[in-house]
């Protein structure tokens, strides 16, 4: 079973000895039995790993009764927040990473973006101040979230963030 | 993580009164200065890689 779910066989030893999955039945000479129940079981912990969700906090949805949609719902959100976190960090990081080496002329080669730029790009395509300022304030209303979401991959710090949604806000 | 799709933004660029052509002169302009960050902006808005692949091609045209 370990290789149909392309885990190693100590994973499944491990997921036994913490209680994540316990096969049906183990014979005498130790080999362990999984019925088609646990196999489902770990379909859903694969699917749950996959999502990054730790081994104790999958342990603790599979083990209600009854695993209702809501505390999935609730665990997924926390692990997107989280995700969400770490992204920013790591924007963050790169942003760094990237003025460190500016002057070696990696601009053009990284993925990373800046108000700069972003400016620059607009302006290429032909925008005028008053049309950034009105993208904003769709953007803003629109998509609140999306728009948090761009002006961080812009690296733009959190004060600024805040004026430019509230700016747009108060204006429309 | 994608909190907005492909059409939601073009519609944001549409309410501020961006017009099409101005989208696709974004799109060369983007290609041309910061192909990597075009790519991944392509990413963030949950495009497929095979259409990425189309949109940058058509850019550098």
């Amino acid at each position: 079973m370990a290789a149909q779910f392309g885990l190693s066989r100590s994973t499944l030893l491990y997921y036994d000895r913490i209680g994540l999955l316990r096969p049906d039945y183990r014979t005498s000479a130790g080999y362990r039995l999984y019925n088609a129940a646990d196999r489902q079981r770990l379909e859903l912990i694969c699917r749950f790993r996959s999502a990054g969700l730790s081994l104790a906090r999958i342990e603790r949805l599979l083990d209600r009764p009854q695993p209702t949609r809501s505390a999935m719902t609730t665990a997924l959100q926390g692990r997107l927040t989280a995700l969400n976190r770490e992204i920013a960090a790591l924007r963050r990081q790169q942003q760094v990473v990237v003025n460190l080496l500016q002057q070696k002329g990696s601009a053009r080669r990284t993925r990373i973006m800046d108000k700069a730029r972003w400016i620059a790009l607009m302006r290429a395509a032909g925008m005028n101040d008053a049309e950034m300022h009105r993208w904003h304030e769709e953007f803003e209303q629109q998509s609140p979230e999306a728009h948090q979401d761009f002006l961080e991959s812009l690296g733009l710090p959190a004060a600024e963030i805040r004026q430019i949604r509230r700016g747009t806000v108060r204006r429309t | 993580m994608n909190k907005i799709t492909k059409d939601q933004f073009v519609a944001v660029l549409e309410a501020a009164g961006i017009t099409a052509p101005q989208r696709e002169k974004l799109h060369v302009a983007f290609e041309r200065q910061q192909p990597a960050a075009h790519q991944q902006f392509l990413e963030w808005l949950g495009l497929p890689a095979e259409t990425i692949g189309k949109i940058r091609e058509h850019s550098r045209q």
